[in-house]
């Protein structure tokens, strides 16, 4: 009994086996012949895509593309890998993708410190290299001309992420500081170590408020890689040690600032006893929590800007032109620098009111 | 019951359908694989284009290593978690020991740098003590190895931790290694360059074949080899013939370690920015692909030829799977899947053969 029901099974798998071979040619021969067309391959490697700011680029990219294959007739395959946040899985896949021959690479680097030889490699297969949104040191950009970079200048919004909080504390002092002492006592919550935009963030954050008179108190900082629950963690624990002592909550992004706000929330804390809280990017969720007036402002990074620059620098670097020739503004040959814009509650109801 | 099953057994030695299917359910996985290979391969041509081939070749070569040092352990019928994260110290240590002399933030600024050999020495010694450590903790005390080694893991992430604080580093990822020692591990050799330099083999694949072909030396043309086998078999006849048990373990698992500190030095210069995450989960899927190629948890089974495969197959896999499309959160099922469908198929021998 048992052996025939075996013998059933193998025969029916080996035919399954046939089958699958076959219907395996059949695509593949379906597929070769509609190739024709000019197809413009983009590796794009994503340093983590759970980042909802990165997830926001991803989107953006993957809607452009087809509004543009719609618009043109052009094919673009977009192929996006997630290195889930460690440099060996990001080298990797980039080895994959000029492995394949992809036309362009977009690469959003795990460590900068590797970009060097993710540049040597993409300079030796001839493939132009796009970074964007993580910034490698000039000297490496400068190791091939096709290297270019997509992004924003940290310390632009560190500067006005500063200048919200400067506004609020000279507006409305006296609900902002708590102790009437002065003194803006903070927390900041810091993005991964090492990455220039964390540390970039921090100190002009904190310096445009010094620099603008401001004395302000440090109270307790730490990293919570750019991470919503991890940033929860640490501001549950410093609520809980520094209580009502905190004035202002400086986030190097919007996910750690709602975990801030997250924390305050699973204290059962009322949002008119939360401290002024800022973030950076502008995320979906951090404009809703904005709206609400959990979160007091954040700083627009332009993700889709960086998507839209992206597409086009590929498309014109794919057909060989040459891009400081063309209507996107680099600088230095190498840059193409997107501006951060602030957003509080006023500006929100500034954008809404022209259309109502 | 068990009567009735050994009489449809032996009758069923004499059927040939029989064996054939026994023959495809016991290489199932390898042909799946080859299914899929095959499928991606008519799907998308360039899968086939000698570029990606090599870039198949080369991650095989950078996985084999810990593969083959695992297989070792899991012969005893142990296993060893602390892979990864003797493969991220070595990888570490190497680093900062093969840092160019003007690097940006050069952890030892005082040694410059050190020749490569010397390193290597040094590596492979870190690694060969570390496995020591366990197997001695596995022989002495019976501890399962899943325990020592587990514990074993831990301290070695607080030790990489610690280690990448020091000097100038502070914690940052040691890059800026020197070009001799990138071009002694991912340079091309002009004996292995085709086409006119376009497809260009890099060294460490020259390395995993020699590590290879020792390692098939010490499973099989030495007693060590063969003690081992036997150990793992079955540990009292192997004591009782003659096998010093204590020795032979601590030794296999050394051997494990120093293969773990050879592929510390090869990571640490192909990855080329080395952190304390560096070969974090390596053991996983090294067991995995020693698992797929035949090395049974039962002990005293395996084949260096079938670790290859094992390894090969699994890169195969997550090369092959994105190349049509599928979706990257599928790879741990899909990963999950082989792993418990192989050992499943595996047990099946021994439990036809009961």
């Amino acid at each position: 009994m048992i052996r025939t029901m075996k013998n059933c099974c193998i025969r029916y798998f080996s035919k399954g086996l046939c089958l699958l071979l076959a219907t395996a040619l059949l695509v593949g021969c379906g597929q070769s012949g509609q190739t024709e067309t000019k197809t413009l391959r983009v590796g794009v490697a994503v340093y983590l895509q759970t980042d909802t700011f990165i997830d926001a680029i991803v989107q953006d990219l993957e809607r452009l593309v087809q509004a543009r294959e719609a618009a043109d007739g052009i094919k673009i395959n977009l192929n996006i890998v997630d290195g889930r946040g460690s440099q060996i899985t990001q080298t990797e896949q980039i080895d994959r993708l000029i492995a394949l021959d992809y036309d362009v690479l977009c690469v959003n680097i795990v460590d900068r410190t590797s970009a060097a030889q993710l540049i040597d490699k993409a300079k030796e297969a001839g493939i132009p290299i796009i970074f964007f949104n993580r910034e490698p040191v000039a000297e490496d950009l400068h190791r091939w001309e096709q290297v270019y970079y997509v992004g924003a200048k940290a310390e632009e919004s560190g500067v006005i992420q500063g200048q919200i909080l400067m506004d609020r504390w000279l507006n409305a002092n006296p609900s902002m500081d708590k102790n009437g002492d002065g003194i803006l006592q903070y927390v900041m919550l810091e993005g991964e170590p090492g990455h220039q935009d964390a540390m970039l963030r921090t100190e002009y954050a904190v310096q445009t408020l010094t620099g603008a008179g401001v004395s302000v108190e440090r109270l307790a900082g730490d990293t919570a890689n750019w991470d919503r629950s991890q940033a929860a963690a640490r501001m549950s624990d410093w609520v809980n040690t520094l209580g009502d002592s905190i004035e202002a909550v400086i986030s190097n992004n919007d996910d750690m600032a709602l975990g801030a706000i997250d924390a305050y929330q699973s204290l059962d804390i009322p949002p008119e006893d939360m401290p002024v809280i800022v973030g950076v990017d502008a995320t979906d969720p951090a404009l809703k929590a904005v709206k609400e007036g959990l979160l007091y402002g954040t700083v627009l990074n332009d993700a889709q800007g960086i998507a839209e620059n992206m597409l086009e620098l590929a498309l014109l670097l794919e057909s060989g032109q040459d891009p400081s020739q063309s209507d996107l503004s680099l600088t230095d040959g190498k840059y193409i620098w997107l501006p951060y814009q602030r957003v509080t509650l006023r500006e929100l109801q500034a954008e809404q009111s022209p259309e109502s | 019951m068990s009567n009735s099953t050994k009489k449809l057994e032996l009758k069923g030695k004499s059927i040939t359908p029989k064996q054939v299917g026994d023959m495809l359910l016991n290489n199932a996985l390898i042909i799946i694989m080859l299914l899929v290979a095959a499928y991606v391969a008519v799907t998308q041509p360039s899968f086939l284009a000698p570029s990606s081939l090599i870039n198949l070749l080369s991650l095989t070569a950078a996985y084999l290593p810990v593969a083959l040092g695992i297989a070792g352990c899991i012969v005893l019928t142990g296993t060893d978690l602390s892979a990864g994260r003797a493969v991220g110290i070595t990888a570490c240590v190497a680093a900062s020991l093969l840092q160019a002399s003007d690097a940006a933030n050069k952890m030892w600024p005082n040694i410059g740098t050190l020749p490569i050999p010397v390193v290597i020495l040094i590596v492979v010694a870190i690694g060969a003590l570390i496995g020591a450590f366990n197997g001695f903790f596995v022989a002495k005390f019976k501890l399962h190895p899943f325990i020592v080694t587990l514990a074993t893991q831990l301290i070695l992430y607080t030790i990489l931790l610690l280690y990448v604080q020091q000097g100038n580093n502070k914690g940052m990822a040691i890059s800026g290694l020197s070009d001799g020692y990138r071009n002694f591990v991912v340079g091309n050799p002009p004996l292995l360059s085709f086409a006119g330099g376009k497809i260009q083999i890099p060294n460490y694949v020259i390395y995993a074949v020699l590590l290879t072909i020792l390692m098939w030396f010490i499973w099989n043309k030495t007693t060590f080899g063969k003690n081992m086998f036997a150990l793992g078999a079955n540990e009292e006849a192997a004591r009782v013939s003659g096998v010093n048990v204590f020795a032979t373990t601590i030794a296999v698992f050394a051997l494990a370690g120093a293969m773990y500190g050879w592929a510390g030095f090869v990571e640490s210069a192909r990855i080329a920015s080395n952190t304390a995450n560096t070969g974090v989960n390596y053991e996983l899927d090294a067991i995995a692909a020693c698992v797929i190629g035949g090395v049974s948890f039962v002990g005293g089974i395996g084949k260096i030829s079938g670790i290859v495969i094992g390894v090969i197959m699994l890169r195969l896999i997550f090369v092959a799977l994105p190349l049509v499309g599928m979706d990257q959160n599928l790879q741990y099922a899909i990963k999950g899947g082989i792993i418990l469908f192989a050992c499943a198929l595996d047990m099946r021998k021994y439990l036809v053969k009961k």
